[in-house]
Formats: structure tokens, sequence, C-alpha cells
């Protein structure tokens, strides 16, 4: 039973930053795509997590999660380019529809900014081990709690799957049929819900004993097992980022 | 010395109208085993809790009496003070796990990592741990990869390096099979060795009468006895109390065959006598 | 009459590891236990025979239907299985639901479903409680709440899994006394048992498995003889069999009367 988490385990030189320079890269990624409205920097920012996916030797990982939002793409091509506001020149037609050019820009830009947030959110995940990155932001002073809480439930849902694999079999077991069209899908779920949902508050609740009885909410300060570890150029990575988001801000207030 | 001290302790889970524990009184001397018998419902679970603080903390209710783990009152103690005093395990090992830890070296740490303890000095514990519960080998290992046993040895190992005198342990082997089982009695007896006060609540009645150094029998929340294996399973009432004895004791009483040295029924194998039978006549009339 | 018949049944989840390899049995009436430890393909073979897995190679005819044929939900006519776990299952909030819950399914009328189901209960001690909410009730009226939802199925196989799990000494002599009633209707009572002594008192025929084979199949006594054999499955004989050997008795006893009787007639003889 291994955890659901989307790291991926490889030698590189971006899985050796600290995460939280990356958490900010993140968030500054975003940000700037946001502060400075163009295409040409927004694509810029995409290439630059793309080469960052590179060099992590994640790259191919991400494709798949941007395969997936491709129909939410799809979506706001379409409804921006036929029905953008401001919407005066035909681009082209297809099949009797036309598609203006101000929506197909403004479709563009938006496409290029869910990229941009996926490709940057990919750097952190896909680089960083979960609970490195929390363990870090507890020792900047995150409640330990809430960190705890982020892990144990990614740790848990594969839990959750096989539960619902003892679940689904003891109502097979009694004539509950699972396969075939979707109205007999849905009346399947009615038998699991209840179940499913027990066994998860019934763990929860043992699962918080456990803890309380190893000190859990012990008042004073906590130490840790892990050493620290040592980030290479820790300083300087998030001096750039900072500076870049300073640039960016300047520029949107000149104009 | 006593370990633990409990007077008249009364207890009533929250939205319920029956007492869970109805005035106990008994004392616990440091290094004993007991065992907790007695059918489900009986209270056995209750009094693990109440022995960790987690009754009342916990689970609130209506609490009455007094409860002393070493020099600590329950009732006036955090339980994560408790906890340095009297560990507990319990039966599902998979809830045991914290779910936040990579490897079984960090699961045990998690305790000493709340319970701020330099990092030095959490290196030797888990170590300490680790061979005594025999788990060196899969100290790496994700816990949630591990089988039955070997889980619930982990959830022993994250208790015992918090170094409390006092480990409880609620049907530890109710989910576990024949060698899952042995693995948890063979660890338990070692601890025993190192002067760790044992209490376990469980059913298997011939693992209880070989390793326990007294037994206590709950029943409907009350102490109906507390005493050595062979007196309390040689009661003639108590399957009335909805506990059957260890076989060796149920044919040793139809058999008439006494422990020489007690006059009272073996309750181990060990005990029950390797030479050839004589039934008294007694005996044999009244199968006849 | 074969009830169920397997045929070398092999199975793996996919990877390299053989849960079972080239098993061959064939069931009649005798209350057959398994036992074994964990691991050993207990657990998988018992989903097997009820249609939840798929057979990697080999065949298992269940009535003389190839279970290749049917999906589980339709094989639930024919073979019952009490999961280790109530809350798995209950879902219902009325006791007497949850038991109709399975013959409604397999196609019984409402009229039908609701005898089966109070008959059920009736076998299981909770004729009482028809109308309550489950999670209202102990664990282990719970734990028979699933025993009457699968008898109540009408089915001519039942398997049980782990049904002495957490029980104390009054669930387990009621689970005795509902699989000797159900053997005396004619059922076949097949069980996956850790209690050796309750293998012994209840059951005629014991199959060891150890690492997907079967390693002894007999009937009991004999299975219960061989202690280097089990050893080997790393499962011990019965408490009552080695206080047999304790007294030096040469015989595999099953039970405490039979001991009993032996000593005394021995003595008499003597």
């Amino acid at each position: 039973m291994q955890s659901m988490t989307l790291y991926v385990e490889k030698n590189s030189l971006i899985h050796k930053i600290d995460p939280i320079s990356k958490l900010l890269f993140v968030v500054i990624s975003i940000a700037i795509s946001y502060i400075v409205p163009t295409i040409s920097v927004v694509l810029g920012s995409v290439v630059i997590s793309i080469l960052l996916l590179i060099i992590g030797k994640v790259f191919r990982h991400i494709l798949p999660i941007i395969g997936v939002s491709l129909i939410l793409i799809l979506s706001i091509i379409i409804v921006q380019g036929l029905f953008h506001p401001e919407s005066k020149t035909p681009l082209f037609t297809l099949g009797g529809i036309v598609f203006y050019k101000e929506g197909i820009s403004y479709a563009l830009l938006l496409t290029l900014r869910v990229i941009n947030m996926l490709c940057a959110f990919g750097v952190l995940i896909l680089t960083t081990k979960p609970d490195e990155l929390i363990e870090t932001l507890i020792k900047k002073g995150m409640s330990p709690k809430l960190g705890y809480i982020f892990l144990s439930v990614l740790q848990i849902v594969p839990q959750m799957r096989a539960t619902m694999g003892k679940i689904t079999d003891a109502q097979r077991s009694r004539g509950m049929e699972t396969q075939g069209n979707v109205w007999i899908r849905m009346k399947a779920l009615f038998p699991l819900i209840g179940p499913v949902v027990l066994n998860s508050l019934n763990d929860t609740r043992e699962r918080a004993i456990a803890l309380e009885i190893r000190g859990f909410n012990a008042k004073g300060v906590k130490t840790f097992y892990n050493p620290s570890r040592n980030y290479p150029y820790r300083i300087a990575i998030k001096f750039g980022l900072i500076l870049v988001l300073i640039l960016a801000i300047v520029w949107r207030v000149w104009k | 010395m006593n370990i633990i001290r409990v007077e008249g302790l009364k207890y009533k889970y929250p939205h319920t109208d029956k007492l869970a524990l109805d005035d106990l009184t008994f004392d616990i001397k440091k290094g004993e085993f007991i065992g907790i018998v007695g059918k489900n419902t009986a209270g056995k679970s209750t009094l693990c809790y109440a022995l960790t603080g987690l009754v009342p903390h916990f689970f609130k209710g209506a609490y009455g009496g007094q409860v002393y783990v070493d020099d600590l009152e329950i009732l006036k103690s955090d339980i994560s003070d408790i906890s340095l005093k009297a560990g507990l395990v319990f039966e599902n090992p998979f809830s045991q796990m914290t779910g936040s830890k990579y490897t079984v070296a960090e699961e045990i740490a998690f305790g000493l990592e709340n319970m701020g303890v330099d990092r030095e000095e959490m290196i030797t514990r888990i170590n300490e741990s680790l061979l005594l519960l025999d788990i060196e080998h899969i100290k790496d290992k994700n816990p949630f990869s591990l089988s039955g046993g070997q889980m619930q040895r982990l959830a022993i190992a994250s208790v015992i390096a918090m170094r409390p005198d006092v480990l409880i342990l609620d049907e530890p082997t109710s989910q576990l099979d024949p060698q899952g089982t042995e693995e948890v009695f063979k660890v338990v007896e070692k601890l025993t060795k190192e002067g760790i006060t044992i209490i376990m609540a469980e059913h298997k009645i011939e693992k209880i009468a070989q390793y326990s150094d007294r037994v206590m029998l709950l029943h409907n929340g009350r102490l109906i006895d507390f005493d050595t294996p062979q007196k309390v399973f040689s009661r003639e009432d108590i399957l009335d109390f909805g506990v059957s004895p260890p076989i060796f004791t149920k044919i040793c009483r139809v058999l008439n065959i006494r422990d020489a040295n007690t006059d009272l029924y073996p309750v181990t194998l060990e005990q029950v006598p390797k030479k050839e039978l004589t039934l008294s006549k007694e005996t044999i009339s009244k199968r006849r | 009459m074969n009830l169920i018949r397997v045929q070398d049944l092999s199975f793996s989840y996919g990877d390299n590891q053989m849960i079972l390899q080239g098993l061959n049995l064939e069931f009649t009436e005798q209350t057959t236990a398994i036992i074994g430890q964990n691991g050993a393909g207990k657990t998988t073979f018992v989903k097997l025979l009820k249609g939840l897995l798929t057979p990697s190679s080999g065949d298992i005819f269940i009535n003389n239907i190839n279970t290749k044929e049917l999906i589980a939900a339709k094989l639930a006519k024919y073979i019952g299985l009490v999961f280790q776990n109530p809350n798995d299952q209950i879902f219902k909030s009325k006791v007497i639901d949850e038991v109709m819950f399975g013959p409604l399914n397999i196609g019984y009328s409402e009229k039908e479903s609701k005898e089966y189901a109070i008959e059920a209960l009736e076998l299981v001690g909770l004729s009482g409680e028809v109308d309550r909410n489950p999670y209202d009730l102990s664990l282990s009226q719970r734990k028979m709440i699933t025993v009457a939802s699968v008898l109540a199925m009408q089915t001519n196989i039942i398997i049980f899994d782990e049904p002495t799990m957490g029980q104390d000494y009054e669930g387990k002599e009621k689970l005795k006394e509902i699989m000797r009633r159900l053997h005396h209707n004619g059922k076949l009572v097949i069980s996956i048992l850790h209690d050796m002594d309750f293998v012994a008192e209840v059951f005629e025929r014991t199959i060891v498995f150890n690492r997907g084979r079967v390693l002894m199949d007999g009937d009991t006594r004999s299975v219960f003889s061989k202690v280097e054999m089990l050893k080997g499955a790393y499962l011990d004989q019965p408490f009552v069999t080695q206080v047999g050997k304790q007294l030096g008795f040469a015989e595999t006893f099953l039970n405490v009367d039979e001991l009993v009787e032996y000593a005394v007639s021995r003595e008499i003889h003597n």
C-alpha cells in the first residue's frame, strides 16, 4: 500500500531546491500572469516552468495533468471565441459559426494562464516530498496540526480505496449488481456510501485517540527527527524571485 | 510499590444511562503482568481508557473516584503528561498509524517529536524500540506496507519509545493470525522482563492464564475478582460472567486433577501433570 | 453430490506472485474448516468461490455452474459469504430492511424476502430487534445481523470468514449453535478460522492452506494429529488435543467431553 502523492523520485537540481523557494515560485509565477496580462509574458512564464520541469526530469509527468484539463481549455476557447463582449473582427469560420479575433486572443491568454498554473504547481508537487514540504512549513511556524491533517489525507486515500473494495465485495456478495448501465451503477452507490462514511469516521476517531496518547496535544516546542536539510542558493533564489515580482509590479504601475 | 492506584472509580459515557465502570477499587504493583477478562461490554476497554486519561479527558462523560498512575492523578493531568507514564495499544493496528510518516523509524519518532525530546536522545530511543520489538530490519519501510503483526509491533514500539512505566494493551491480537498473535505475546513477555508493568485485556484465555501474575474479572463495569489465574479460573461461577476458563481448567475440573502446589485447578498446559492419571472413584461415579 | 468442484485453480493479482497454485478440491455436505496463516490464500480462495474474483486459470463449479459464466450478483443465489466486519456492510436503518436486502436483490418477492428475513433473525437470536436501527445494537449483535443477512438468501452453501474474531465466549457458543443448525438443515457450511478448538469441535473436515497450496485435507481428527505438518504451516494443535498428549494418551481428542469419557472409561477398565 503506497501513498497517493504525485512526487516523482529523481536526482535532479530542482529536487535539491528548498521547498519554500519552489512554493514562492508558484505564487509569483501565477501572480505575474495576472499582473502583466500579455500573452508574451505569460508564455514566457510557461516556458520557464517547462524548462524547470525538464531539468527536474519530470516533464512527462505533467502531460497527463494537462491532458485532463484539455476539456476545460477547449471550453474556454469556444466560449470566449464566440461570445467575448468586444468581438468585432472575425478571424475564421467553422461550420457556419464565426470565431472572433478578440475572443480567440483572450482565450489564448486564459489558456496560457491555466497551463502556467499547472506547470508551476508541477514544479513544486512533482519534485518535492510532501512530508518535507510540510515539515519545512512547520519549522517556519505553520501549525503542526494543519500539516498533520494534510499529510494524513494523502496517506489515507489508498486505504479508503481498499475499504471501498471490501464494502463493494460485501454488497456484491448480497446480489447487488455493479456492472451495467448508468442507472444500475448509480443504484449501486447507495449501499456503499453509508459504510464508507461510517468506516472513515470510526477510523478517524480511533486515529485521534492514537494521536492523543502520543502527545499530539502536548504544549511546548516540538522537535524534529529528520535533520535540517541544507538547500543550495536558498537565499539567492528567493531574492531573485521577489525581484522579478517587484519588477512586474513596477511595470504595471508605470503603465 | 504500587504503580497504579484506583479508588472508587465510576464512569458513565455521555448520553448513556448505565455506568460503564461501577465503583472500582484496586492496586497494581510495579512490574506485574495483569490480565483483564470479561465478556464484551464488561468494561475492559473503558478501564483501559481510564488508566490513560482518555476517560474522562477525551470521552468526557460523568466521572467519579480517583485514579493514580505513579504520582499523577488522572483527573488533574493532561493526556500528554499521562502518556509518559502509561501507554496504550489497541485492537486495530492500522488506525494506530499516524498516516503522516513515511517510514517505520519516523513513525516511532512521532511521539518523541511531540514531547520535544532532543534529536540525539530520539535516535537512541528509536533504535532501542526497534531492537526490542524486533523490527530493525524494516525500519525504512512504509508503515502501511507491513503485515498485521508487524504493524501492531510498530504500534507498540511507538508507544514504548516514550518510556512509559505501564503498557496497556486492549485486545491487541484480536485482528491477528496465530503467528501475529505469537509475535505480540513474545514481545510483551520481553517487555515484562525489562520491568515494564503490563495490563492486557484479552479473550484468548489460555494465553492470559499463561502470562498473567494476576487476573482481573470484570462484569457490567464491576470488579468481580482480582487474583492469581488459578484462583480466578477455578471459580465455580466463572461461566456466569460470560468467561470460559482455559480448556486445561475445564478438563481438570471434570477429572478432578489439581495442581499439587496450590490444590487449585491447573490453568496452563505446564501445570497439567504429565503422568498417567489415577481418577478417584468419586470422579468416575459422577460421570456414570 | 458435489456442491463445489475446484479444478486446477490458479490465481494471481497480475504481478508475478502466485497467490493460489493448481488447487483441486471437491466439497460435499461435510462441514469444512479452512485454516492456515494470513497470506496463505484462504480469503482469496473464498472470494474466487463467490465469483468476486476470476480465476487466472482453472475452473470453479458451484452446483455445476462454472463461476466464469455468472457475475457475483447472480452467483449469490447459490453461495453466501459472511464477511468479517459488519461495519463494511450494514447501511439500512432498520434491521429487517438490512436482512431483506439480499433476498430482494436475488429475486425473491417482498413477501418471501420478509419471511426468510424473520426466519433468519430467529435463528441468530435477534427476533426482538426487528425494527431497531442496527447501529443502536452492539458489535456482537451487528455481527449476527450480517449472518442473518446471508441466511435469509436461502443459499445451500454458506461460507464464514473468520467469524470468531473479537467474539467472547457467548458469541462463540452462539455461532457453534448456528453452524450446527445449518448443517442439520442440509446446508454446506465452510469457514475460515484461527481458533483451532472451535474447528475441532464443529467441523468434520479440515483443509490446511500453506503458501497458496493445500497442505492437508481430510477429516479433522487426522489433520490435527499431524503435529509436525501443522507446525510447518505455523499452526498449533487445539488445546484439548495438547492436553490429551500431556496426560499421556495416544489419541487425538477434539473436544473436552471426548477426552473425559476416554479417561474415565480407561480407569474403569483398569
